[in-house]
């Protein structure tokens, strides 16, 4: 009979039970589209914040500290080099799939033809990667110095036939010595002289404008630094710090062994830096501060303004399931009264209606919860261009929602209900 | 010229017959019961002759003017103006005083004047309750309230739907009793009913079955007193 | 007159004295109401309050010299030529070699009050040099000399000879200057800060025995960067003998990250409202759908359907209105609270929105129960009394 009463009720007032359903699932896809942006905003701000260039600078464990005070520019004279052929196990270590983006750099003086002296770097541009792993990577300046405008050309292509002979240069350079894309210049090295073509010129707003940039084995070449490298700048997806990755940051000795666990397996900036340390020989890897620091503060501002805003508009989508429920469930004033007359106990009202109110409610839940996650991945598309991944936690807590909310939005007028005199609702007051 | 005169008029909903062929004519003044069991047509009748709803065939004449082919526009205005509606649920506007729901019908009609409603309400004897609710009042009350909302605005005609039916036998007695007052005042009534004891007050009483006439009766000793008549 | 005192005192008696019923109805526009409000208030002021969180990046904007170097005129000029409130910090830097234990090292000297406001993510493990006589170390040097903070050293300086020595003349030698410093802090920035050590002002005044001149002048500017060409542009103009540059990283990168972040906002408060109005109008649509039975008493009363809709429409205003108001007050408190909680700052009030707000609740509300009354207006007064 129960069931029968509860059949007749959906079949009945199916309208209203509809626009309870209706307003629920839009509670819930208002929940489940907040809750799935709010924990996918800090990975994709983190993406984002990667135009900033690298967090993390690996030099040679000894390199020089007065590189810039003897007037020779950025070249290397301190004689520690880094090994070319151990850049790839950077991307072997525990938080290798962190690891966005990563470029060398090796740097030489030179002559121009008319005897000015210029610091040719060699770094990636583009280079590709068959990782270990199976992925692949092309990593390198072209990504990771996003903010660099070309005035002329384009961007130094490593996947085009013959880029090893071609070189980019920088606009204050260029200017200097009236070179455009296009052209060949000769440069003369310590060990060698090449002829390159310039595939591009770029204005980076800094001191890069003073550079030539040309390929890793143009430059190692050039400078007799054959399988040396000067230094590596990576980009990782990292953590912001806490007072953990601090206290490790200073001395990863002075952890205990669960702290040093926590750190290892957690993505700060100084577990990756240390990481790095152990597979590249005789390496610091230190963080860039300016980078690193300033991300950690932006993503947790972000994230902490996508909880505000998802609080706020789930406790909207539950005043509004609440408030529908109370008002629909005391539209019915007349027919639980007259159940009442006829002999009904308040419990098993209690259970017809919460009975009912339930069955939307998991209807509307449902259908708002799929509804939701296509609210995310709109605005994934729309703002990230990429899908906002869907975290299973966003299930039980929208699931956990819908159903205390609707709970207590019957807890009203179900009081209402239990304090009604069948009397007064049948001669229809 | 009668008031109300319907010639010919049936209501029909799909194959039933709510009213069928039906020939009435209420005099100016004049006090009509209509009864019948249930189904027999009653409340269509009142419908159609409140202006309520329209018939499928037939004319009426209110005043001498024929309202059968009118629209919605115009029966809204012709309730409004010339017919005063009591219903057997009451229907009083909850959150509105007694006073209020009286002066509801002037709103409508034309201008609301507290003074004018206090007095309908004092001649159904509620002067003091004029400012209570609804469901502060008795159902007797809350029916008198009806009554005096009905006839503030001196409507050409009163039509009450089982005015009595939710009323205990002292309230019916008291209702009935402003009826007669009504009657005496010149107003016309026609009041559906289920009740013999209502019925039989009145001037005649008109009996339907399956939506047609059955029989009139004259209340010959009709006296304005109360009279005991048998039907069969 | 006298039937708009009656409308108004009907509609004033059913807000008044249908209480359970007005307050449901009230909730769900407030909080429809604060919704609108605080969520365009916060789409308003992130680019504000993030640019001045993304400020962390440093500075944005570079002062050269046309010529030598840069006078403090010219940085007061021109920090005249930028908003007050804009403006986050300026830090001139007077670079020089000096020498500690015999070996040169290149120091910086600057305000470093507003060191620390341009370039916040430098770590400095001790203190800053807060009196005359406390030197900064970066890391590297810090690591070379074997400083410490709290740590004393000395450094030298060789003053150049007034005058270029002429061929065959022997060069005037001038005695070395010196100092005594107490190392206050260890610089910790990941980049080239880590080879300098930094001074304030007065102490480098005393060493070189020259009036201060700067190399070079950072600004952090919270602008995007179109705003910053222009005040570039304007510098350039205005202040005689500077170049402003901007800091392309810093700038570029900031207008990418910033768009993302607001059209993150805003398409979050679209869908919000969009789902928030729709609920606000759904549970309108409950309450008056349940005055059907009224609707109907009064068209068999003989109103019209357009003064039934007129006394419906009059109340959803009343209600529209002032849940609009709460919820604008609402709405702005919480916008302030995220302010206040995300980024320590207080929000700013855009008085405008308040009737928008008020403007837009009127007009949800109205739509709502304008469906539900229509509908009630159609049907058939005799259905609705019979009390189905």
């Amino acid at each position: 009979m129960f069931v029968r009463m509860i059949a007749k009720a959906f079949l009945r007032q199916w309208k209203k039970m509809m626009m309870i359903a209706f307003t629920i699932a839009l509670g819930a896809s208002l929940a489940t589209a907040m809750l799935c942006v709010m924990m996918d905003v800090e990975d994709k701000m983190n993406q984002e914040l990667k135009a900033y260039g690298a967090n993390i600078s690996v030099v040679p464990k000894s390199a020089s500290v007065i590189n810039d005070l003897y007037d020779v520019g950025d070249e290397n004279i301190s004689g520690t080099y880094l090994k070319e052929d151990e850049l790839g196990k950077i991307k072997t270590i525990f938080w290798a799939f962190n690891i966005v983006d990563y470029a060398p750099f090796v740097s030489t003086q030179v002559q121009l033809e008319n005897g000015d002296e210029v610091l040719a770097a060699g770094t990636w541009f583009n280079h590709h990667m068959d990782l270990p792993t199976g992925e692949e990577l092309d990593a390198g300046i072209a990504s990771l110095r996003s903010w660099w405008t070309i005035t002329d050309g384009q961007w130094l292509d490593e996947k085009n036939p013959g880029s090893e002979a071609m070189a980019m240069v920088g606009s204050a350079c260029a200017e200097r010595e009236q070179i455009h894309a296009g052209d060949h210049i000769r440069l003369k090295g310590k060990a060698a002289e090449k002829e390159l073509e310039v595939a591009g010129i770029f204005d980076a707003g800094g001191e890069e404008d003073d550079l030539i940039y040309v390929t890793v084995d143009t430059a190692q070449e050039l400078g007799d630094l054959d399988g040396k490298i000067d230094s590596i700048e990576v980009s990782a997806l990292t953590t912001p710090d806490n007072d953990l990755a601090r206290k490790a940051a200073r001395d990863p000795g002075s952890l205990s062994v669960s702290q040093y666990e926590t750190w290892y397996c957690t993505a700060y900036v100084s577990s990756i830096c240390y990481q790095i340390e152990e597979v590249i020989t005789d390496s610091v890897a230190s963080a860039v501060r300016q980078v690193a620091d300033s991300e950690g503060q932006i993503l947790n501002k972000t994230r902490l303004l996508m909880i505000l805003i998802t609080i706020l508009s789930m406790v909207g989508a539950a005043l509004g399931i609440c408030n529908l429920v109370t008002a629909s469930v005391m539209e019915r004033s007349q027919e639980i009264g007259l159940m009442k007359a006829v002999g009904a106990h308040n419990a098993s009202i209690n259970a017809l209606v919460l009975t009912e109110v339930m069955c939307t409610a998991v209807i509307g839940g449902v259908i708002g919860f799929y509804a939701g996650i296509g609210f995310a991945q709109i605005i994934g598309h729309s703002v990230f261009n990429s899908a906002i991944s869907i975290r299973p936690m966003v299930v039980p807590v929208v699931a956990v929602l819908v159903v205390l909310v609707t709970l207590i939005g019957s807890i009203p007028a179900i009081r209402m209900l239990l304090n009604l005199r069948p009397t007064e609702v049948l001669h229809g007051r | 010229m009668s008031l109300l005169e319907l010639k010919n008029v049936s209501k029909i909903y799909g194959s039933l017959h709510a009213l069928d062929h039906v020939n009435l004519t209420v005099e100016k003044g004049e006090w009509l019961a209509i009864m019948g069991p249930s189904g027999s047509g009653k409340s269509t009748m009142m419908n159609i002759i409140g202006a309520l709803d329209k018939a499928t065939e037939g004319e009426i004449l209110l005043d001498g003017e024929d309202i059968s082919k009118k629209n919605a526009r115009a029966l809204t205005d012709i309730r409004r103006d010339k017919i005063g509606l009591i219903f057997q649920q009451f229907h009083l506007v909850s959150y509105l005083t007694a006073v209020e729901n009286v002066m509801l019908a002037q709103y409508y009609h034309s201008v609301p004047d507290e003074k004018e409603a206090l007095e309908a309400l004092e001649r159904v004897g509620l002067s003091d309750r004029a400012h209570h609710y609804p469901s502060q009042l008795s159902g007797g009350e809350q029916q008198r309230v009806c009554v005096a909302r009905a006839l503030i605005n001196y409507p050409e005609i009163i039509l009450a739907d089982e005015p009595t039916g939710n009323l205990d036998e002292a309230n019916e007695e008291i209702v009935v009793e402003l009826f007669r007052k009504l009657h005496l005042e010149g107003t016309t009534l026609v009041v559906v009913t289920h009740n013999p004891e209502v019925a039989e007050v009145a001037q005649r009483t008109v009996v339907l079955r399956n939506g047609r006439v059955d029989r009139e009766m004259i209340n010959e000793n009709f006296t304005g007193k109360i009279k005991h008549i048998t039907l069969q | 007159m006298k039937k708009r005192k009656m409308y108004i005192r009907m509609i004033m008696a059913s807000l008044l004295r249908r209480r359970s019923r007005m307050i449901i109805a009230l909730l769900a526009i407030s909080i429809g109401a604060m919704i609108l409000s605080g969520l365009v208030t916060i789409y308003y002021d992130v680019p504000r309050q993030m640019g001045q969180q993304f400020r962390s990046y440093g500075a944005n904007m570079i002062l050269t010299s046309e010529g030598d170097s840069i006078t403090q005129e010219q940085v007061e000029a021109t920090k005249k030529l930028i908003p007050d409130d804009k403006l986050v910090g300026v830090a001139a830097y007077r670079y020089q070699t000096v020498r500690i234990n015999d070996r040169p090292v290149m120091a910086a000297a600057a305000d470093l009050e507003q060191v620390r406001k341009t370039s916040p993510f430098w770590l400095v493990e001790g203190e800053w040099p807060s009196k005359e006589g406390e030197l900064m170390a970066g890391k590297n040097i810090a690591r070379t000399y074997n400083l410490k903070a709290g740590k004393r050293t000395t450094c030298t300086f060789a003053p150049e000879a007034e005058t270029e020595a002429q061929p065959g003349e022997t060069e005037e030698i001038l005695p070395d200057n010196w100092a005594d410093f107490t190392v206050s802090g260890i610089l910790d920035t990941g980049g080239k800060e880590e080879d300098y050590v930094y001074m304030l002002i007065p102490d480098m005044e005393k060493l070189t025995g020259m009036p201060t001149e700067y190399d070079v002048c950072e600004l952090s500017v919270s602008a995007n960067s179109a705003e910053l060409s222009q005040i570039a542009e304007q510098i350039d103009q205005q202040v005689e003998g500077v170049t402003a540059r901007l800091v392309k990283r810093v700038t570029e990168s900031e207008d990418t990250v910033l768009t993302k972040l607001q059209s993150l906002v805003l398409l979050v408060t679209i869908v919000v409202l969009a789902l928030t109005m729709i609920c606000v109008a759904t549970t309108m649509t409950a309450v008056v759908a349940e005055r059907r039975r009224e609707i109907g008493l009064r068209k068999a009363l003989g109103a019209s359907n357009g003064s039934i809709i007129a006394e419906f429409m009059g109340e959803g205003v009343v209600l529209g209105a002032f849940g609009g108001l709460l919820g604008a007050i609402l709405g702005f408190a919480f916008a302030q609270v995220v302010s206040r909680n995300v980024f320590n700052s207080s929000i700013r009030l855009m008085p405008w929105l308040i009737p928008v707000t008020i403007l837009a609740s009127v007009v949800v509300t109205g739509i709502a129960c304008l469906i539900p009354i229509r509908s009630a207006t159609q049907v058939d007064p005799a259905l609705v009394l019979k009390g189905e």
